[in-house]
């Protein structure tokens, strides 16, 4: 029988290359390998630049719109050009946190700071506006997202001592408080970001208790998970959530600078992300969405740009 | 010359590279003499194969230039189009009306930009002080345009500032140009010096005039008052006005902030043309500074007298008068009964509530002494203290501080100015067990401008309050992983410039909630063994509020927590921030201005400092009997007792009259005094009366003691030989004194030490130099608007005899005396660096502001660090792997494995797509694999075989050479053997080992004639024929023989010098 000499340096490498393999798959088996294929954005105030951007969403058509801290809302073509932007009419007293979409076109914007929403259309006309401060019925308190079911009817999450999400009717009426108070023996904390699935359930960041909530859409109370914490599976601030198409829970983790995808009841299916500046790295994402397209968006907020994820 | 020109062709041409200090190119010299080495000594590499020996020179003369361009500071050029502008916008009060045009220019050539990504646009405000409003940012401006921006300092104009930090603060990478908006009127700076600089740094400055012209303008140019007068004396004001044209106007004359009742019809005047002086004559009754002041009230004001601010011009003169006590309070019932007792001994006191906050230096004047009475730090601003201090050490004032619940480290005094002039330390120096207080900073201050600034400030000023012994910590919502953080972990404040430099580099964060960070606080501490615990928040309440349970717990564990609300109009969420100082027994301070921060930190830090009152009854002690206050007092008699008093330490040069003896051992101080600077200050950290000193109150010695405390403190009177005034001509100021001795006499050759205090209260010294019989001046820059106060000392043999005061107001800025716009100022700015003028400011528009037309401006980015870790190191590695690694497998896998770290991490393939990951690896491995199956080594040989056959024939020659010396040693060892007839060793001439197996010189050399070069030249040739006949040997062996040759070579050398040694002896 032939016998097959390996010089030593050979085995060494073999040893050392079978020792990588197994130790980065026993710790990484679910980490993403998602790939950013676009990237867009910079610091500044110019067109296509950011200052701070603070939330995204996607239309229909695939086209992204970014809010930033500097009030102005922008709309990107799919391949990341500028195509438009407007600016808040007030911002004095501080900018908005949250954006939506609907499928008709119509632009969602929660006015955090002016306690009130206000929609646009895909080109920044205003359409209408709805809301003022306060504590009571018809009334909010830093409004921080806004979702719209299949229905027309809108959902409007707050916080700041009133920690809930409201329901209000296709033209502009107050309908009913969806959640509020205690939910699962724990009293909600800046519910920060909302979605609606295609089962008709609200989906509900409720991100200083690092968990997810989820409601039927007459707020009845269904699920919840999460825990707090900086490994796989576990949440810190999750700002923003994103029903994806193939029934996936996208959440964007603003303090563990990071996405993780979960099934509907809490598993875990891989996550992607670590802090950083690079290429891949995130710095405090506030938002990430799905798009038609099946791509990730995610607002890289403090490296003031746009990722685009493809898996 | 050399490194020039090698700089200049060398890089300029073949490589876009550059250095900054090209004489160490110098290096490259070395290039030449190490291959010309190279060639000589051979021999030297001879143990490995000719390809190997050319690329072990090769690697190493890389290794030199690249070691020569790191020293060199290598830089990567490249030639860029960009354009950075910085607008530069005057601020100061000339232009004050002209500050929205300055605004609506710039937002309308803003529009230009929008056409421009790539350029960037940075803004500058300046005026006393240049201020950085925009780094150059893409896109346009950060800032909102159409802003006014707070600024101080207003009363003067450094353009000189502005374009310097401009010149700052541009990118290497793009064209630079500054558009200056100004009136050109600088009263600061040299400013055509700074245009200089400019046109040599390449950068352009395009003006933009700010246009203005007050015809009809009149102008205060003095108002005079004699500095020293005595009471009952008329001061003869002397007043000029200049007025452009002629006009008429009447004179409101002031005394002591109350107006002159003078009849219109004398206070009338008519002003010609130019200057105008007029003098009034005022009565002065009581003594101390009398303040003056003129207003002039046009009588047609529609006329054009458009700048009120130069009508008022304000003066003072100093009234010889009884010492007088002013005693600051916030209850004045606790101190009745000091006020009376010092009456009794016919002492004058005026009692003020410090909470009124009407203090300044010249008021401060009027009093010998002031008595602080348990009021806290937090009731003066910091001018306040300063002129407190200002009194004490340069104007010979008297101060005392009377202890109490608010006074002394208690009453937020450490770390203050206050605390340098007082003879205790506020801090407990002493090794004793007290309780300590603990404060936690939770700071989310990231919503306001400058957050981080004044974050920081924030965390330093309280922490400068606070005693060493206390626990201070800041928590932060930070980016790091986790994200609440102890910033400055809590710690007791032992080192307190150590946690600064932690505080100074906090990045301060986004806070989600305060309920993590307060949790995490809370947790803190508790762990501590600290009486009292507090938390401070500073935010705009934005974050979520904490869950009730750390409310409760809070409650539990008694620690307090204020906070703090900034920000802008309904941005602050109030609710929150007081939601939890109510139930938290803490305070909740709106402050919508950032600059009030530090005074309500210095306020809140107090609650940790109740540490530090003593609160037992105790008897004061004598520990300094001949003390002159204690004159008459301590004659055996005990002291009565006394409630308290407030933990201090002696300061080693203070004299300690009273003190506590502790159980301990511990004298704590009670009455303590020393001379500071020119004054003098006490300390009694008891008093509070009546609660402390109720037995005091009642003591018979009660008012001696206390009119003896006074008399020393007070200020000396000043010799009455002296004549001091002061002068101010443009930007300088003079102090004149005239010194004559009692027969009118000059006294002449006097040692004056004088002090000018300005009004930001610092102090300059004033040097005197006598310019006649008894006269005597000293110059002092006049940079700012407001009160001068000079003082000097007047020394007889060395004895003080006290101090002189005098003072002149600069009652408005020299702005307001600018009437035109300075185009001729503007225009040498503008032609000094080419730059060009935009006189229309409507026409902003077509303003060619972001126009490229300026020359393609060279980028330059250092790479040296780059070369010094990814080529010089790696070629460090080759270097001695080319020489020490005998065999080409080992050598191709380190070759390998250094070209595809370097490509990959240092060239950052790694960060980009996988084919490019692919790329390199097969690229890696294609060299590897040719370098192991030999295709490149012989590549190098044929390339380089010139090299090597004259390297060979260099061989040859130094073995011919060495040959030579061994035939010439064996006859001296031949005659040596002869003459002493015994025989020695001799070295062996037969090599040991096969000579076919290396590369050195063998028997045949030895037969070659030295002397025939030429030969030699072609026997290497012949030699490299027969290389492939040589026989085979492992690569090992070859070492080895060559090793084994090296030492049988060493000792044949050593043999013959130990024979030579012995003929020397022998002969």
């Amino acid at each position: 029988m032939m016998r097959i000499s390996i010089p030593p340096i050979a085995r060494l490498g073999l040893f050392a290359a079978i020792c990588v393999c197994a130790f980065s798959g026993c710790k990484h088996d679910i980490e993403s390998h998602d790939e950013v294929v676009a990237m867009f954005g910079r610091l500044g105030l110019g067109p296509g630049d950011f200052s701070y951007p603070r939330a995204l969403t996607v239309d229909q058509h695939n086209r992204i719109y970014v809010v930033d801290k500097s009030a102005r809302i922008q709309r990107f073509g799919p391949d990341g050009a500028f195509q438009v932007g407007w600016s808040m009419p007030e911002r004095l007293a501080g900018k908005p946190v949250g954006i939506h979409v609907h499928d008709d076109g119509r632009v969602y914007v929660a006015d955090t700071h002016y306690h009130r929403v206000m929609i646009f259309d895909a080109d920044g006309n205003e359409l209408a506006r709805f809301g003022r401060e306060g504590n009571g019925d018809g009334e909010f308190q830093l409004p921080t997202d806004v979702a719209v079911d299949k229905d027309g009817f809108i959902y409007v999450s707050e916080y700041n001592g009133n920690d809930r999400v409201t329901k209000w009717s296709p033209t502009y009426e107050f309908v009913s408080v969806i959640c509020a108070g205690e939910v699962d023996g724990i009293v909600m904390r800046r519910p920060a970001a909302m979605d609606i699935d295609n089962e008709n359930t609200l989906w509900v960041a409720d991100a200083c208790n690092h968990r997810i909530l989820r409601f039927d859409l007459n707020g009845r109370y269904l699920s919840s998970w999460g825990e707090m914490g900086g490994e796989p599976g576990q949440l810190r601030y999750p700002y923003d959530i994103d029903c994806l198409d193939d029934g996936t829970i996208l959440v964007c983790e603003f303090g563990n600078h990071r996405l993780q995808w979960f099934d509907r009841e809490g598993k875990l299916i891989k996550y992607w992300g670590k802090q950083g500046r690079r290429k891949g790295e995130l710095w405090a994402p506030w938002g990430a969405v799905g798009g038609i397209d099946g791509r990730v968006y995610v607002v890289d907020s403090l490296n003031a740009r746009v990722q685009v994820l493809e898996n | 010359m050399v490194s020039a020109m090698l700089n200049q062709i060398g890089l300029g041409l073949i490589l876009p590279l550059s250095v900054d200090q090209p004489v160490w190119l110098w290096l490259l010299l070395i290039i030449p003499v190490l291959s010309v080495l190279s060639v000589v000594s051979w021999r030297v590499l001879g143990a490995i194969q000719p390809a190997r020996r050319t690329l072990a020179i090769v690697v190493r003369c890389l290794v030199i230039i690249v070691l020569a361009l790191c020293l060199a500071d290598v830089t990567y050029v490249r030639t860029t189009d960009k354009l950075t502008v910085f607008f530069l916008m005057d601020r100061s009060d000339s232009v004050k009306d002209l500050q929205q045009v300055q605004e609506e220019y710039l937002k309308t050539v803003g529009e230009q930009i929008k056409s421009k990504p790539d350029d960037r646009v940075g803004m500058i405000d300046f005026a006393s002080n240049a201020y950085l409003q925009q780094l150059p940012m893409h896109g346009g401006y950060h800032v909102p345009v159409g802003r006014l921006p707070e600024m101080d300092y207003r009363d003067r104009t450094d353009v000189a500032a502005a374009i310097r930090l401009a010149l700052a603060m541009f990118p290497h990478d793009s064209a630079k140009r500054i558009v200056l908006m100004s009136d050109g009127n600088d009263n600061m700076g040299n400013i055509l010096m700074e245009a200089e600089n400019a046109q040599a740094a390449g950068v352009q400055i395009d003006v933009v005039p700010l246009w203005y012209e007050h015809r009809n303008e009149v102008y205060f140019d003095k108002l005079v008052a004699p500095t020293r007068v005595s009471e009952g004396d008329v001061v003869p004001l002397r007043m000029l006005l200049h007025a452009e044209q002629g006009t008429s106007g009447h004179v409101d004359i002031y005394h002591n902030g109350r107006l002159i009742d003078i009849p219109r019809e004398e206070s009338r005047i008519q002003l010609r043309k130019g200057n105008n002086p007029f003098t009034v004559k005022i009565p002065v009754q009581g003594g101390g500074p009398q303040r003056f002041e003129a207003r002039f009230v046009p009588s047609d004001p529609e006329r054009g007298d458009s700048i009120e601010e130069n009508n008022t011009a304000t003066s003072f003169s100093f009234v010889a008068g009884k010492s007088k006590v002013l005693l600051l309070t916030m209850r004045e019932e606790d101190d009745l009964a000091l006020v009376e007792a010092l009456a009794k001994e016919n002492i004058d006191v005026e009692i003020r509530d410090v909470s009124s906050g009407e203090l300044d230096l010249l008021d401060l004047m009027s009093y010998s002494v002031v008595i602080l009475a348990n009021v806290p730090a937090n009731t003066f601003t910091s001018e306040q203290q300063m002129d407190i201090v200002n009194y004490v050490s340069n104007l010979g004032g008297g101060l005392i501080m009377t202890g109490g619940d608010e006074s002394y480290g208690a009453g937020g005094w450490i770390g203050t100015p206050l605390a340098e002039v007082m003879p205790v330390h506020f801090e407990i120096k002493h090794k004793r067990v007290i309780p300590r207080g603990a404060l936690a900073i939770i700071c989310h201050s990231c919503e306001i401008a400058r957050g981080n600034y004044w974050g920081t400030e924030v965390a330093k000023k309280s922490l400068e309050t606070i005693s060493s012994r206390d626990y201070f910590g800041v928590l932060t919502y930070s980016w790091s992983p986790g994200g609440v953080n102890w910033d400055v972990p809590l710690q007791i404040a032992s080192n307190k410039s150590a946690i600064k430099n932690r505080i100074d580099k906090m990045v301060i964060g986004d806070m989600p909630d305060f309920d993590t960070t307060m949790k995490m606080a809370v947790k803190g501490l508790a762990a501590t063994d600290a009486a009292q615990k507090h938390i401070i928040i500073i935010s705009d309440g934005d974050p979520s509020p904490p869950v009730p349970s750390v409310i409760a717990n809070m409650k539990k564990l008694k620690i307090t927590c204020s906070t703090i609300g900034i920000g802008f109009g309904s941005h602050v969420m109030e609710a929150s921030l007081i939601d939890i100082a109510k139930k938290t027994g803490g305070k909740y301070y709106p402050c919508r201005n950032p600059k009030k921060l530090p005074k309500i930190f210095v306020k809140e830090s107090k609650v940790v400092r109740r540490s530090l009152i003593s609160e037992e009854r105790f008897s004061p002690q004598v520990q300094y009997a001949a003390s002159e206050m204690l004159a008459g007092i301590s004659s055996g008699e005990a002291l009565p007792p006394l409630g308290g008093l407030v933990l201090t330490s002696p300061k080693d040069e203070s004299q300690i009259a009273l003190v506590r003896l502790g159980e301990d051992g511990v004298a704590d101080p009670v009455l303590a005094h020393w001379q500071a600077g020119l004054g003098r200050s006490v300390a009694f950290t008891s008093g509070f009366w009546p609660r402390w000193g109720d037995a005091w109150v009642s003591w018979p010695q009660f008012s001696k003691l206390w009119s003896q405390i006074v008399r020393w403190s007070m200020r000396q009177d000043a010799p009455a030989n002296l004549d001091v005034f002061t002068r101010i001509s443009g930007n300088e100021g003079t102090v004149v004194v005239d010194a004559v001795d009692k027969d009118a006499g000059a006294l002449n050759l006097l040692t004056l030490p004088g002090v000018i205090i300005k009004p930001d209260q610092q102090t300059e010294q004033l040097v005197f130099t006598q310019t006649g019989p008894g006269h005597y001046e000293a110059k002092f820059k006049v940079d700012q608007t407001g009160q001068y106060i000079a003082n000097v000392a007047v020394n007889e043999n060395g004895v003080s005899q006290g101090s002189i005061q005098t003072g002149v107001s600069v009652p408005f800025s020299p702005e307001f005396r600018e009437l035109t716009t300075n185009v001729a100022m503007l225009e040498k700015v503008k032609d000094i660096t080419g730059g060009r003028w935009h006189d229309d400011m409507s026409q902003a528009a077509s303003h060619p502001i972001f126009d490229h037309d300026m020359p393609p401006t060279l980028a330059k980015e250092p790479i040296w660090e780059w070369m010094l870790a990814w080529i010089l190191l790696p070629l460090f590695l080759l270097d001695v792997a080319v020489r020490r690694l005998a065999s080409w497998l080992a050598f191709s896998i380190v070759f390998e494995l250094v070209l595809m770290v370097v490509l990959l991490f240092g060239v950052g393939v790694i960060h980009g797509p996988w084919w490019g990951i692919l790329g390199v690896i097969i690229l890696v491995e294609l060299v590897g694999w040719s370098m192991r199956f030999r295709s490149i080594g012989p590549l190098i040989e044929s390339l380089t075989s010139n090299v090597a056959v004259l390297g060979q024939a260099g061989e040859r020659s130094t073995a011919s050479i060495g040959q030579l010396k061994g035939v010439r040693d064996r006859v001296q060892d031949e005659r040596s053997t002869d003459a002493s007839g015994k025989s020695t060793t001799k070295p062996s001439h037969k090599p040991d080992i096969d000579r076919g197996a290396r590369f050195d010189v063998g028997d045949d050399a030895a037969k070659i004639d030295a002397g025939d070069l030429r030969e030699s030249i072609d026997s290497g040739s012949a030699g490299k024929k027969d290389k492939p006949q040589a026989p085979k040997q492992p690569d090992r062996d070859a070492t080895d023989g060559d090793d084994e040759d090296a030492t049988s070579r060493l000792l044949r050398a050593k043999r013959r010098a130990r024979r030579d040694m012995d003929d020397d002896q022998k002969t």
